[in-house]
């Protein structure tokens, strides 16, 4: 047999349900990976009201957080870290861009994602039980897929948006 | 000791085809596992640049704004996607129809793409013709959308490239449409609609796909994506579709056709030996098919 459907009844799981969590990458492994070879300097910004009045009016997206976690590579280029907070999903994503300052590549850190805004961030991690005919099937860490109506990945691309108005406004004057 | 040689388990993600795509592979040495990741990626990227509606340079937009004038030639793997779409709505006489296009522009869930043109509403997949020099041609005028099938075909062609670079054991997930490969059975949970409640249901699958389409009565209202071509109108009453098949361009095709066919889709189910896992608003979850 292929495949078979488990029904986990809900009563059997604890209140909060993360309904999926997943950590990809570290910083330094992304920054490995984005940067071959290279060393990194921390560079972190914080932005003033000005900055993100200019970023928001560049970028078309709300500016969440004044902090602006950049590294510089030894090799040319930028490497950045943030996050992104949809109604569903809470997804901190590393972005690398080159010498001119366009994107290089996107890796999605980590992956959380719940049920209706019912929790955000670290009940998500919760561990939680599901069980049927004796047996216990742990949800987080047994079940390593989840599969269901399409999600769109437009706060990621939003971000992205507004971190390479963030790159333009503010860190591009390094390079100069 | 630790070392980055020793066989592991390496997980990647990225923005790709407007979702998540995650791809895991283990049984390899991490920095084998990585170079593979990234070849699967850029796959995937191939196909979200070739066959993206929005994309202006697409081979899609490029049918869309030109094929009707004249043979316009395609990447071998849009060609590929087109002959898969084909075969499936030959199969399913038209349940499936990338020619859908046009009602997803009109319901404003697709922007109107650049053509000269407004489409002929009885043009269908059989307005398509796949040339044998790997031209296509439109015989009316008709857009096309590859949204329901091009991310189960990225799945697939990536799980080849994969196990081409020697990784034993994996999973690629385009945000829900997935394929598992290998020995181990590995479980997926399903993201269902709010109305679907009691239960967390979880499918155990081994070397299989699994694609997943669901609706919540919010969605419904405001016309969600889904389409039943032949009755030109949303699909109705299923609330969420699972299916599993072989390949992943198929479980992505076949959902859409559960999910506004319910019991009616059982033969194509069983043309391509594949299986539904399907939640209903009354009768709970059922399950179709092979």
């Amino acid at each position: 047999m292929r495949s078979r459907l488990l029904l986990i009844p809900v009563a059997s799981i604890v209140a909060t349900v993360p309904a999926f969590a997943a950590t990809y990458l570290t910083v330094e492994k992304a920054q490995a990976l984005m940067f071959p070879g290279a060393t990194f300097v921390q560079d972190f910004r914080m932005l003033d009201r000005e900055q993100v009045r200019a970023i928001e009016k560049v970028s078309g997206v709300r500016v969440e957080g004044r902090t602006v976690k950049a590294w510089r590579a030894s090799t040319g280029g930028w490497f950045l870290v943030d996050q992104v907070v949809g109604k569903h999903e809470f997804i901190p994503f590393a972005l690398a861009l080159d010498l001119d300052g366009a994107v290089k590549d996107v890796e999605i850190l980590e992956y959380h994602e719940a049920y209706g805004g019912e929790v955000r961030l670290p009940a998500w991690r919760a561990q939680f039980l599901g069980k049927r005919h004796g047996a216990t099937l742990r949800l987080t860490e047994d079940v390593k897929n989840i599969s269901g109506a399409t999600l769109s990945c437009r706060h990621v691309t939003d971000g992205v948006k507004r971190l390479l108005a963030t790159y333009a406004l503010v860190l591009a004057a390094v390079d100069r | 000791m630790r070392s980055s040689s020793l066989p592991s388990i390496v997980e990647r993600a990225r923005p790709l085809l407007g979702t998540y795509v995650a791809i895991r592979v283990s049984g390899v040495p991490e920095s084998c596992a990585h170079g593979a990741i990234d070849a699967a990626f850029d796959q995937i990227a191939l196909v979200h640049h070739r066959m993206s509606f929005h994309e202006a340079e697409s081979d899609v937009s490029r049918l869309n704004e030109n094929a009707l004038r004249h043979a316009v030639q395609v990447h071998p793997r849009t060609y590929e996607v087109l002959r898969w779409a084909q075969q499936i709505a030959e199969a399913s006489h038209g349940w499936f129809d990338v020619t859908v296009a046009r009602h997803l522009v009109a319901w404003g869930v697709l922007p109107r793409p650049r053509s000269a043109y407004d489409p002929d509403p009885r043009a269908s997949w059989r307005d398509i013709e796949l040339r044998r020099d790997g031209a296509v041609r439109f015989h009316r005028p008709t857009w096309i959308d590859l949204g329901g099938i091009a991310k189960g075909y990225a799945v697939d062609r990536a799980v080849e490239l994969l196990r081409a670079s020697g990784v034993p054991q994996g999973c690629v997930n385009a945000g829900g449409d997935l394929r598992v490969f290998g020995p181990a059975r590995e479980r997926v949970r399903l993201r269902t609609p709010s109305r679907v409640r009691g239960v967390v249901p979880v499918v155990d699958v081994r070397n299989a796909s699994v694609a997943s389409s669901g609706r919540d009565l919010e969605r419904q209202r405001a016309r969600g994506p889904h389409v039943d071509p032949a009755r030109e109108r949303p699909a109705p009453s299923q609330l969420f579709a699972c299916v599993v098949a072989d390949r992943c361009v198929v479980a992505d095709a076949l959902t859409k056709i559960v999910l506004s066919r319910g019991r009616s889709s059982e033969r194509v189910l069983r043309h391509y030996q594949a299986t539904a896992y399907v939640a209903t608003a009354r009768q709970g979850w059922r399950t179709l098919g092979a």
